[in-house]
């Protein structure tokens, strides 16, 4: 009982003092995240003129008339009719970044099951914009069946008439991604991490700093509920971060597929991440005596596990030495899963077992290694 | 009798090659007031941090009430109020918040917990300033409210790590005041001091450490009695005439003590006419002086005697011995 009562009377010091700058506390722990949001989430939205080889086997006026409609579009710009040999060499000395082959008997195809029309594009999503989408919606004027494919040869969706989603279609970033929300996923794991680094472990070292760590330990006080203390209210502020996030994504008009329930799972996610990366930073913050040096080694050690986690691009395609990284980062797993909430609205329970029991895990293991060192190393 | 309320036997901590407290013994005794008397470093915030738990000491023993302090720190911490040397309040919570806070830390009972605060505020006269961010208040009354706050939980011993070091006089005499009251009251006080007069005007009985090590115990006049009987005599002159006053002094059997342009020695049992005698002397002489006078002894005397040097400048090091320690590891 006394380690409870104590640890909830710390925690509640701790929250007094974040609600007393409360104002500083939030517009920082807001203002990162919202920068790259702004700048990354919507990087190549406004692209224009993404040069484009066409490819015409059809030579028929309808596929003329198409040629002209892409003529028209302002997004692409047609670079040259030539034959498939020299544009996708085209493409793949990045003289154009989309290649539009029209298949003979365009707008019809030879078959149900393949298409009229195909689309390579370069693996690049910040050079082509929304330039898929106008050639789709081009051809489905034409009522052309069409198919997009990387320039790998990698050959996507082959329903029919594609509507708009099936065009976009973007194997990177899942069925119904775009960037943003894809971005969005990986910043609240970021928001978590960094709250935790400001709320747990910094004010280890002010309090020590000023003296207030001593006179915490001259009371008949539990070293372990001063640790817990800490780390509960690096794990509350860390919430608090990402609630605020998760509100600033909706005026982005980014959507949680999984709807509120999703909200509800990813603050879940977040609170036990929160809780184990507090756990790493009252560590660091034991062993390290100047806010300098806690800074910089916190930043160092979250920083990689951050990238790794996939916060900007799928862990698939980190160069091959992050990879395992990737594989042990607690963090990849909590932005896996809310990256499967946001994206594609449903948790499977199988990754969410996983997801849970290694970030369960983690917090354990963080919180008996904080508390050890801890004790031996403040007093 | 009195009761040992602290016993401290053949204390020894070392830091690593550094030796900050060598074999410290020493009693306090219930219901006085008690000064560790020493320049800085000299082991004395190290004594109290092992008494507290705060670290832990290389051998020797420390009892508390006769609580063991390897085994009983829980007990001896709920005994002790303690109020360390730099002024540490919670700058973001209101006075009262203070309070609160360490009244449940040292598990004073929740329905006893207001009175005892509002008690705390009126002792330290903050009963206006009680929902005001300690942060904003001035250094004195930071301190007034370090000080009830140590007491929160109305322990039978105060430690006091340099109460009044920093303070202005005013604050420090208001202090010396609430510390003469909180000892009346029956509350033994520890406290540790490089102000000589301080520890003269407040203590009971004085531990002089210099270099982890107890040089003399004793009540104030048992200390000045070291430095002999009768006045001391002090006298300033020019560093050529130094020798021939020396020479002077010798005649009438007094030995002295020279530290540059200073000597001083003491005048033996009829102080009075040895005054005159050795004023009347240097007159005759025609040496200069540029000040003589006799005055009863100080602690200033003591220490001097017992360490060869003064307190304020006797290591010339503002380290703490933790902090020497650390950086002789470094080394």
């Amino acid at each position: 009982m006394g380690l409870l009562n104590d640890t909830m009377t710390l925690y509640k010091r701790e929250m007094l003092i974040f609600k007393a700058n409360l104002r500083t506390n939030l517009i920082r722990s807001i203002m990162f995240p919202l920068i790259i949001l702004l700048i990354f989430g919507s990087l190549g939205s406004s692209v224009k003129g993404v040069p484009v080889d066409v490819v015409n086997y059809a030579s028929n006026p309808i596929s003329v008339q198409f040629i002209n409609t892409l003529q028209q579009q302002n997004v692409i710009a047609v670079k040259g009719i030539t034959t498939e040999t020299q544009a996708l060499n085209d493409l793949s000395t990045g003289k154009v970044d989309v290649v539009v082959v029209i298949l003979p008997g365009f707008p019809a195809s030879s078959s149900e099951s393949t298409p009229s029309l195909y689309v390579y594009y370069s693996n690049n999503y910040v050079n082509l914009g929304s330039s898929l989408q106008q050639i789709g919606s081009a051809a489905a004027i034409y009522g052309a069946r069409s198919n997009v494919a990387l320039q790998q040869g990698f050959v996507l969706g082959n329903n029919g008439v594609p509507p708009q989603s099936t065009i976009s279609l973007n194997p990177t970033y899942g069925a119904q991604g775009n960037y943003s929300t894809f971005l969005a996923g990986g910043i609240i794991g970021m928001v978590v991490v960094f709250g935790t680094m400001f709320g747990g472990g910094m004010s280890i070292i002010t309090d020590r700093q000023l003296g207030n760590l001593k006179a915490f330990l001259i009371t008949p006080v539990e070293r372990t509920s001063l640790v817990l203390s800490k780390m509960l209210s690096g794990t509350t502020q860390a919430l608090i971060s990402g609630i605020m996030l998760i509100g600033i994504i909706y005026l982005f008009g980014i959507q949680i597929a999984m709807g509120a329930v999703g909200v509800l799972w990813i603050l879940l996610l977040s609170a036990v991440a929160a809780f184990g990366f507090s756990g790493i930073t009252t560590t660091l913050a034991s062993r390290v005596n100047k806010i300098e040096v806690y800074a910089i080694a916190a930043q160092t050690i979250t920083m990689p596990l951050w990238f790794a986690s996939g916060a900007f691009s799928p862990t698939s395609a980190l160069p091959s030495w992050l990879q395992p990284l990737s594989v042990v980062d607690p963090l990849t797993y909590m932005t896996v899963g809310i990256r499967d909430i946001m994206i594609n609205g449903y948790y499977p329970l199988a990754t969410m077992g996983l997801d849970f029991a290694i970030l369960i895990g983690f917090a354990i293991v963080a919180t008996i290694i904080s508390i050890k060192v801890f004790s031996t190393r403040v007093g | 009798m009195t009761k040992n309320i602290i016993e401290i036997k053949r204390l020894v901590k070392k830091f690593g090659d550094f030796t900050a407290l060598d074999g410290v013994d020493l009693n306090v005794y219930e219901g006085e007031v008690f000064g560790l008397l020493g320049p800085n470093g000299a082991g004395k915030t190290t004594i109290i941090n092992v008494v507290l738990g705060l670290l832990k000491q290389t051998s020797g023993s420390v009892y508390v009430n006769g609580l063991d302090n390897t085994k009983h720190i829980e007990e001896i911490k709920r005994a002790i109020g303690m109020m360390t040397q730099e002024t540490v309040v919670e700058n973001e919570l209101t006075a009262r918040e203070n309070l609160e806070l360490f009244a449940k830390l040292y598990q004073v009972d929740n329905d006893k917990i207001p009175k005892r605060v509002e008690y705390a505020l009126e002792e330290a006269d903050l009963v206006k300033f009680g929902d005001v961010r300690a942060g904003t208040f001035s250094g004195g009354m930071q301190r007034r409210l370090e000080l009830v706050k140590s007491m929160i939980h109305n322990p039978p011993i105060l430690i006091l790590d340099e109460p009044t070091t920093g303070l202005d006089v005013q604050n420090r005499t208001e202090l010396w005041k609430r510390i003469r009251a909180l000892n009346k009251e029956g509350i033994t006080v520890i406290l540790t001091t490089q102000y000589l007069e301080e520890a003269d005007a407040l203590c009971d009985r004085i531990a002089i450490i210099d270099h982890g090590k107890i040089k003399a115990i004793g009540t104030v006049s048992e200390l000045k009695a070291l430095v002999g009987t009768g006045n001391v005599l002090e006298i300033i002159a020019k560093p050529d005439d130094i020798d021939d006053i020396v020479k002077l002094l010798k005649k009438y059997d007094i030995d002295a003590v020279v530290k540059s342009d200073k000597i001083t020695a003491s005048l033996g049992k009829d102080s009075s006419r040895m005054f005159t005698k050795i004023t009347n002397a240097i007159e005759d002489k025609k040496i200069q002086v540029l000040a003589i006078s006799a005055h009863l002894p100080t602690l200033d005397d003591v220490f001097i005697k017992l360490t060869g040097g003064q307190i304020r400048d006797s290591t010339g090091e503002n380290a703490s011995a933790m902090t020497r320690a650390r950086l002789m590891k470094k080394r």
